[in-house]
């Protein structure tokens, strides 16, 4: 029983985690209809930023999420400056292609910088861990579900509390009412997409505590991701958090009870299986599709 | 149809030449180098012309295409290392097994579209190759498998790879202009451009679709064999290659998307384009930078592809000066298309079509709610109400564009409400929509003539645009008086214009009962009178009618009887007269301060 427990434990700890990595992405459908593919190329690249730093200055990883979240904002307004605010208009496969080019681009400059090799951040508490009752929680797990937590929290005051965060979900359910309404909502896209792109900074950092990563990584994260959000209802935040712990436990499940090497395949299940069954997802609203826009 | 310009015979000369060079090269030249670096061309080439077929006229997009190379090759593998099978039989095995697979993913993923779709065919690809990697004692696992070497004379060297994938190439030109050729290209482009409507006019969509699957991976599962073979070796990550299918993908974009030899063009480019990444930097990490900074660049600037691009700059220099379609004005030639129905209408006619308790949510709203009424054969039926008091939601019920929560819907005493969309056309019943839903790159001749009235495999392979089907077309065109536009494209037409077109293209179905949503709605007066017209016309040759209409003069003038629709039930029915004088009518739809004279004789 406390196996269970224990398996069930550290599967909500990366959960937490798997969480912020997909509001990002979820953030960006939600708002743009634009499924960024790059998003775990993102990842990967905070991921390796933080390792930089932490080679070079000895910061603690989690601690570097302060400065990488910033640059992958920049980046985020960067890409959409240049690349994505041409395709607002163009079909959804358009910007399926556009933002796996972008991921492609990410890879490859991962590559010349850092080259081919796996890297792993491993500060001082990497092996530790505290034991609560007869259940062992590793103190980087730890550390960086509750640090991921805590970003969500911002993150949902951001989107709840502020003017910029109510414009953000206004465009999301109706763009042209929004526009009508006085919200400029070109530069609420850009917004978005750096904040979405900004997540990517603080999740990268604090992945790179919990798993070795090289290059095309990223596949793996960007399948992982898209089976978070497709289960819990694309767009939605509030399911991309129940995905995630979904995720995680179902990932640490399969890693005890199945067998390690099949683990990369659960995401790739979850999306077949959730696109066939119940292609809302869990917490996605059924919207009428019959009303045609004007 | 296309006549043969200068450049089209100048182009032709050009491939005919081209390809006679490629089977004369490897008898005159022993350049291995080359003969690689053509093979992977061919290779290249057959991938984007298997793509193009799913996801250049069909318009699903797949980033899983070298899910297929690895099939093929998989398969070739596995059976080459177990069994003495000479590789004529390996190849075609691979060839269906990817056909196959390809058939059963159509299957699977019939619902999802758009984003989900390319989401899907990510995740088809990883998983094989997660799968290659982890069923070791099958696949050989990470270390890969190593084929028996063929049986022909070592001299020929790798030549005969060089035919036979010269010769796939040739079979994925032949395929591609053969299905652009026949009712299962057109087929297919009628899905890319709005697959609801294609379903609505008769074409059976989910089988369109699995076959286009399976036809965009048959030849590439045979490549896939022969690369195996070619290699020699065969490992995860080398067969199901995602960089594979950004090469496809890139390929079919830079040469044009949805022809016939833009795939090939793209092959080869993309081929060059490889080899010389290889040849200055190797297999590095800068080859990934350059091609997503290409496929950024073809996205963003070169949507069209090389071919389409460079085809509309000829026609542009041609026909420099001359006037464009959009100014011509409607021919009012009265025009008889149709055959009368042989046209006995007793006082009472038979019922037609009849809803019965229909209900349709949408979470907590009941557009439509226990929904009951009935259409007599040959009249013209009326059916009003405020907005959102559930017309347009019954229509969909009717004509199976949703499928409703509870009720029936029968037509000529059959019931039809689990039938599919198409098979309701096929039974006789037509549909127009609110806002038009034409093809709109398609012309509106192939708009006209798409329409299917029935459906079996043999019609796949019948010619896109027949003869008879054309004279119709033309009649119904003359009829609607729309012919001078036959070959627009549909997009181009003013929204009346597409209304009168989309009329024409329902009654190629040639129904026995029309739908019509708002065919007056924003049209003007003389298009108006034109239309009311046309459908006296229709009707006195034997259809019936069912019209959804906010226009209340033309629906006393046109429709008896009227049903009256408020809040997803009926609240009245009979004729116009008498609905105008129902207190329920004019309390809940008319509202208060309408006179009922005024709305007769406005």
């Amino acid at each position: 029983m406390t196996g269970v427990i224990q398996t069930i434990v550290l599967g909500v700890l990366l959960g937490g985690v798997y969480a912020l990595a997909a509001s990002g992405l979820t953030l960006v459908f939600g708002v743009m209809n634009i499924i960024n593919v790059a998003h775990g190329a993102m990842l990967i690249l905070a991921a390796y930023l933080t390792f930089a730093i932490w080679t070079h200055t000895g910061l603690d990883p989690i601690l570097a999420a302060l400065i990488t979240t910033p640059a992958m904002f920049g980046l985020g307004w960067l890409i959409y400056q240049l690349l994505i605010r041409r395709i607002r208009q163009a079909p959804a496969s358009t910007s399926v292609l556009l933002t796996f080019a972008i991921a492609l681009m990410i890879e490859g400059i991962i590559g010349l910088i850092w080259k081919g090799v796996f890297r792993a951040v491993t500060p001082g508490y990497f092996n530790d861990s505290v034991k609560v009752g007869s259940i062992y929680l590793p103190t980087a797990r730890l550390y960086a579900c509750v640090t991921a937590i805590a970003i969500l929290v911002l993150l949902w005051l951001l989107l709840t509390r502020t003017w910029a965060g109510r414009a953000i979900r206004a465009s999301s359910q109706n763009p042209q009412g929004a526009m009508l309404m006085g919200v400029d909502v070109a530069s609420v896209a850009a917004l978005t997409f750096a904040i979405g792109v900004a997540t990517t900074g603080a999740g990268g950092s604090l992945i790179s505590v919990l798993y070795p990563f090289f290059p095309a990584s990223h596949y793996q994260w960007i399948s992982r991701l898209l089976g978070i959000i497709v289960l819990g209802g694309m767009g939605n935040l509030t399911g991309a958090v129940v995905g995630a712990l979904l995720m995680g436990v179902a990932e640490n499940i399969c890693a005890v009870y199945i067998s390690v090497q099949w683990v990369t395949a659960v995401p790739y299940v979850v999306i077949f299986a959730v696109l066939l069954l119940r292609p809302r997802g869990l917490l996605g609203a059924r919207t009428r599709e019959d009303v045609a826009p004007a | 149809m296309r006549r043969a310009t200068p450049e089209r015979l100048a182009f032709s000369a050009l491939l005919v030449a081209c390809f006679a060079w490629l089977v004369a090269y490897p008898l005159y030249s022993h350049n291995q180098y080359w003969q690689n670096v053509l093979f992977f061309a061919f290779l290249f080439a057959v991938m984007a012309s298997g793509w193009n077929i799913i996801s250049g006229y069909a318009g699903y997009v797949s980033l899983g295409q070298s899910a297929f190379v690895g099939l093929g090759g998989y398969t070739t593998g596995i059976i080459a290392t177990r069994a003495h099978i000479s590789p004529w039989w390996t190849i075609p095995i691979a060839a269906a097994v990817a056909a196959l697979v390809a058939a059963l993913l159509g299957v699977v993923v019939m619902r999802t579209r758009g984003h989900s779709f390319v989401i899907i065919t990510i995740a088809f690809l990883l998983i094989l190759q997660l799968v290659a990697l982890n069923w070791a004692s099958l696949t050989g696992g990470s270390t890969g498998t190593t084929l028996p070497l063929t049986s022909y004379p070592r001299e020929w060297q790798n030549t005969p790879f060089y035919y036979v994938m010269l010769g796939l190439v040739l079979l994925s030109v032949l395929m591609t202009w053969a299905i652009r050729r026949t009712k299962f290209g057109t087929g297919l482009i009628a899905i890319r451009e709005d697959e609801d409507k294609a379903g609505a006019v008769g074409i059976n969509t989910p089988v369109y679709k699995v076959l286009g699957f399976a036809a965009s991976a048959v030849l590439v599962g045979a490549a896939g064999g022969v690369y195996a073979y070619y290699l020699t070796f065969i490992d995860p990550t080398g067969m199901f290659n995602i960089l594979y299918s950004v090469f496809t993908v890139l390929a079919v974009l830079l040469g044009g998307r949805a022809t016939v030899w833009g795939p090939i063009l793209g092959g080869f480019l993309i081929e060059l384009l490889r080899e010389q990444t290889n040849v200055h930097f190797g297999a590095s990490s800068l080859n990934l930078v350059i091609f997503g900074a290409l496929m950024a660049a073809v996205v963003l600037f070169l949507p069209r592809g090389i071919l389409p691009t460079a085809a509309a700059w000829f026609v542009g220099r041609r026909t420099r000066g001359v006037p464009g379609v959009a100014e011509g004005a409607l021919d009012l030639r009265p025009g008889l298309a149709l055959a009368a129905r042989p046209e006995e209408r007793p006082a009472e006619s038979s019922i037609l079509l009849a809803a019965d308790g229909l209900v349709k949510r949408f979470g907590g709203l009941r557009a439509v709610d226990e929904l009951s009424f009935y259409v007599r054969e040959g009249t013209i039926t009326g059916l009003i109400g405020p907005n959102g008091s559930g017309k347009t939601t019954a229509f969909n019920l009717i004509d199976g564009m949703m499928r409703a929560d509870a009720g029936e819907v029968r037509f000529e005493g059959r019931r039809i409400d689990r039938l599919p969309p198409w098979e309701r056309a096929h039974l006789g019943l037509g549909r127009t929509f609110q806002i038009t839903r034409l093809f709109r790159q398609m012309t509106v001749l192939e708009n006209v003539v798409a329409p299917l009235r029935s459906f079996s495999l043999a019609q796949l392979a019948a010619g896109a645009v027949a003869g008879h089907e054309v004279e119709r077309a033309q009649e119904l065109l003359d009829f609607v008086g729309m012919s001078r536009f036959a070959h627009a494209a549909a997009g181009t037409l003013s929204f009346g214009q597409q209304k009168l077109v989309e009329l024409a293209q329902v009654l190629m179905l040639d129904p026995k009962v029309i739908l019509l949503d708002e065919p007056a709605g924003g049209i003007n007066p003389t298009l108006i009178e034109r239309l009311v017209e046309k459908i006296r016309e229709l009707n006195a040759m034997g259809r019936t009618f069912v019209i959804v209409e906010h226009n209340m003069p033309l629906v006393a003038e046109l429709c008896d009887p009227v049903v009256v629709l408020a809040r997803g039930k009926r609240i009245a029915a009979g004729s116009a007269h008498e609905i105008q004088r129902d207190p329920l009518v004019l309390d809940a739809y008319l509202g208060e301060g309408w006179t009922v004279d005024e709305a007769v004789t406005a």
